[in-house]
């Protein structure tokens, strides 16, 4: 016990070092990227989806539509191209899905403390499944018929299809999570009521589903659709007449998304009038080339001005054009309109896409900041001023990612079980994280062949025989084993095999005594791990250290072991296998 | 029937996914073969192959990826090198040196995993079982044995073989590069030395022994041995015991 206090003491003293290889250092949600990479290299499909799995819930999601931090840090751009860590994801997890998921066993319920969810979205999701792994009975309470939020209502079918969600989901709840649908907070529960079922914590993260008004006469027009709202619209299968013209406010991806979606809806014009230029869209490159690919236009630097109707129902726009001044806090340029260029634009639908904000009116204003925007919370714990009450996700940020709204989801549930345990809520959780990788000169890295096209099929939903498909699937998994060998795994040890007993981490051990200080295992270590030290002594760096044993297997004075198979224990196995019964 | 013993070394990230392996190195379906499973094929110490071989192994198969692939960027590289030295050692105890193999597999290719075992147990059904399987060991292929494996914890070979990579691929300051000829001419010839002085060395251990009695034994021209223990004195790996009539004999040092 004692112990144990002081590690905690010492910890929150020092901040929590890691190293790790950039792609899981620049994850919010901490995927271990490397390690699921290494597991397809192997063809480890099913492996690398639970080793996701360990990290976050969504390997299908976000394998479609993450931003994917770690692909745009992956080494390997500074050769020729980042490993497709997006696609081989996705691969991954569908090939998992489509073979029949096995179902997870649910988690007995080993603590009695209850929580209850605000919000059935990524961050909501994500610390439900946590919590439910950690053995809590948590119940999720979501305003609309289906769990999701905007993965379900917000992001369009193709893509990101339904069922892909309704299976993640699905997921969690066979780890024994309750999701209770059309619950509103604020109407149908209080914080107060939840407090009196007997829930112990609650975390709140209802996102932030509230689309930002224009602030332009004719907005409240028929035929003016909110973005998040129109999406919402066709989520929910209802009909949406968006005539032949349509234009797009706004150059993110809801704008985006929204653009695409009134082409499938059979509109014939689609233009996204954006007031900045391209470079400064937040819209994810390859969904802009997608937009243009499908003859959406893109006008830049033309801001609205009013919209204009005839009878009821909107005929004009009317914008002025912009030009670029100072960066602005975001370290965009902000646009300036110029007067006197009026002109306008014949529309049958005017979708404004120009932001969201948290939906802040039903929940408790002691939660609110001074702008009563989002929730205030500690950013570390997400504890919000009221006890007991943790706060995450679009809620706090303002609209954001998938990927951070699962990190924040992630952290809630650290806060949560700390909380319900009596524990401290700060101590060694600030990490201190250094991307660390081996290659010291990226010339020295061979080329490999350019990215290996991602095959963009649903094997069990091409119309195809059995066999075809089964040939096919080898073809992609082929392809996609030879997309992850392209990783550098330019990190320390991602420790991915461990604990499944194929791989126990090993590492290189030298016998000072015995060192004469030749380099010769510093030349032939693949991962750059040994050094000498001042006195000429060979010292392995314990992270980079990746267990080869190439070292040992090289030094002149055999003064390098490794920790688990040694020489003499390589030499006992194989002659133990020579013994070992050859009839 | 006779079935050879063989023994696979195979690298972790090698091995096919649908291969059962269990404690006692049994492939379940590939009754065949005995694995021992490594990190990389980079962790096979050529010291490890002939000490195998003198136990009876009828084969030694290495199994790693495919360059230019490898779980640790040049490992396979690596021992490529090991085992073309080793492949010149082995060559010169009497055992063949087509029973050790080096070949390249990915995880995902079972099939070619199942036909190099079956190649490689064909060509060692050709070949015969060991000639120190079983009763008949032969006893100066052993020592040869033993002497090859002297030779493969030896410092300057190891030192050579690990460098060899930088040596061949790495321009020195002058901007001259070791061509791979030259380099694999070099290595032969050390390669010969270290397992002739390691043997001489092995029987100077027994007894003390004379330059003509070891020209006998290792079936030497007795000039390049009296050439050898020259260098062997200087180097300390042995030293003189004592003088029969006129005949000086020679006792091993030890050697670290």
């Amino acid at each position: 016990m004692r112990d144990t206090e002081q590690m905690a003491v010492t910890s929150h003293a020092l901040r929590n070092k890691r190293k790790l290889p950039p792609c899981r250092a620049a994850c919010p949600s901490d995927v271990n990227v490397q390690g699921y990479i290494t597991l397809l290299q192997q063809g480890k499909f099913k492996e690398a989806v639970e080793l996701i799995r360990k990290s976050m819930p969504f390997p299908a999601i976000c394998g479609r539509v993450c931003f994917s931090p770690c692909q745009d840090a992956c080494s390997r751009k500074n050769i020729d191209q980042p490993v497709g860590i997006r696609y081989l994801k996705r691969l991954a997890a569908d090939i998992e899905r489509e073979q029949g998921r096995i179902k997870p066993d649910s988690i007995p319920k080993t603590h009695s403390e209850k929580v209850a969810i605000v919000g059935a979205g990524p961050a909501g999701l994500s610390a439900a499944y946590e919590l439910a792994k950690l053995g809590y009975p948590v119940t999720i309470f979501e305003r609309m018929h289906e769990p999701g939020g905007m993965m379900r209502y917000g992001i369009p079918d193709y893509r990101l299809q339904k069922y892909v969600v309704a299976n993640e989901i699905a997921y969690i709840q066979d780890l024994g999570v309750e999701i209770k649908t059309g619950v509103e907070f604020g109407k149908d529960v209080q914080l107060d009521t939840l407090r009196n079922k007997g829930y112990k914590a609650i975390f709140i993260a209802n996102g932030a589903q509230l689309s930002i008004k224009l602030g332009i006469p004719g907005e409240d027009l028929e035929g003016v659709f909110p973005a998040i709202e129109f999406l919402r619209h066709v989520s929910l299968g209802k009909t949406v007449d968006v005539g032949e013209k349509v234009a797009v406010i706004g150059g993110g991806n809801s704008a985006i998304d929204a653009a695409r979606t009134s082409l499938r809806l059979g509109a014939r014009e689609v233009t996204i009038l954006y007031r900045r230029s391209r470079k400064e869209m937040p819209a994810l490159p390859h969904e802009i080339a997608a937009t243009e690919k499908e003859g959406i236009r893109l006008h830049f630097l033309v801001a609205p001005t009013r919209i204009i109707a005839e009878g009821d129902r909107v005929k004009l726009i009317e914008c002025l054009r912009m030009k670029l001044g100072e960066p602005d806090e975001s370290g965009r340029r902000r646009p300036v309109p110029i007067q006197g260029t009026e002109h306008t634009y014949e529309v049958d639908t005017v979708i404004p896409a120009i932001g969201q904000l948290a939906e802040t009116s039903c929940l408790p204003s002691i939660l609110l900041d001074e702008r009563a925007r989002a929730i205030s919370v500690d950013p570390l714990t997400l504890e919000t001023s009221s006890l007991g009450v943790f706060a995450g996700g679009d809620v706090v940020t303002g609209p954001a990612s998938i990927i951070e709204a699962i990190g924040a989801g992630k952290r809630a549930a650290v806060s949560i079980d700390r909380y319900l345990n009596g524990k401290d809520l700060r101590s060694g959780r600030e990490e201190e994280i250094e991307e660390t990788t081996w290659v010291k000169d990226w010339k020295m890295i061979k080329k490999k062949p350019e990215r290996y096209a991602a095959p963009n099929i649903d094997i069990g939903r091409q119309r195809v025989s059995f066999e075809k498909a089964a040939e096919l699937l080898v073809k992609i998994k082929e392809l996609a084993m030879s997309e992850a060998r392209r990783c550098l795994e330019c990190g320390p040890c991602s420790e991915c095999l461990e604990g499944d007993g194929l791989c126990e981490v090993d590492k290189a051990i030298v016998d000072e005594t015995l060192c004469t200080g030749c380099n010769v295992c510093a030349v032939v270590c693949p991962s750059g791990a040994i050094k000498k030290n001042e006195s000429g002594v060979a010292q392995v760096d314990e992270y980079l250290c990746k267990g080869c044993g190439t070292c040992s297997a090289s030094c002149p004075e055999r003064a390098i072991a490794m920790r688990r198979l040694t020489n003499a224990q390589i030499v006992i196995q194989a002659l133990t296998a020579l013994g070992g019964g050859f009839a | 029937m006779y079935e050879p013993k063989i023994i696979g070394f195979i690298c972790n990230w090698s091995l096919p996914t649908e291969v059962d392996t269990t404690s006692t190195g049994r492939v379940h379906g590939y009754p065949k073969i005995r694995i021992v499973r490594v990190m990389c094929v980079g962790r096979i110490d050529p010291a490890i192959v002939p000490e195998i071989f003198a136990k009876g192994a009828d084969g030694v198969l290495v199994i790693g990826c495919h360059p230019p692939d490898c779980h640790y960027i040049d490992g396979n590289l690596q021992a490529e090198r090991k085992i073309k030295v080793l492949k010149k050692l082995i060559s010169l105890t009497g055992i063949e040196p087509e029973r050790l193999r080096l070949d390249w597999v990915y995880a995902s290719e079972i099939e070619r995993f199942a036909k190099i075992i079956d190649d490689f147990r064909n060509q060692i059904k050709v070949l015969g079982s060991s000639p120190l399987a079983g009763e008949r060991s032969d006893t100066n292929i052993l020592l040869n044995l033993n002497a090859a494996r002297a030779a493969a914890e030896d410092f300057r070979l190891r030192v050579l073989v690990g460098r060899e990579m930088e040596l061949t691929e790495k321009e020195n300051i002058y901007g001259e590069k070791i061509s791979q000829e030259e380099f694999d001419a070099l290595l032969h010839e050390i390669v010969e030395t270290e397992f002739i002085r390691h043997k001489i060395h092995l029987l100077a251990k027994e007894k003390p022994m004379s330059v003509k009695e070891i020209a006998a034994i290792t079936n030497l021209n007795p000039a390049l041995v009296l050439r050898h223990v020259v260098n062997m004195r200087r180097s300390g790996m042995i030293t003189l015991d004592r003088v029969e009539k006129t005949t000086p004999l020679y006792k091993a040092l030890e050697v670290h």
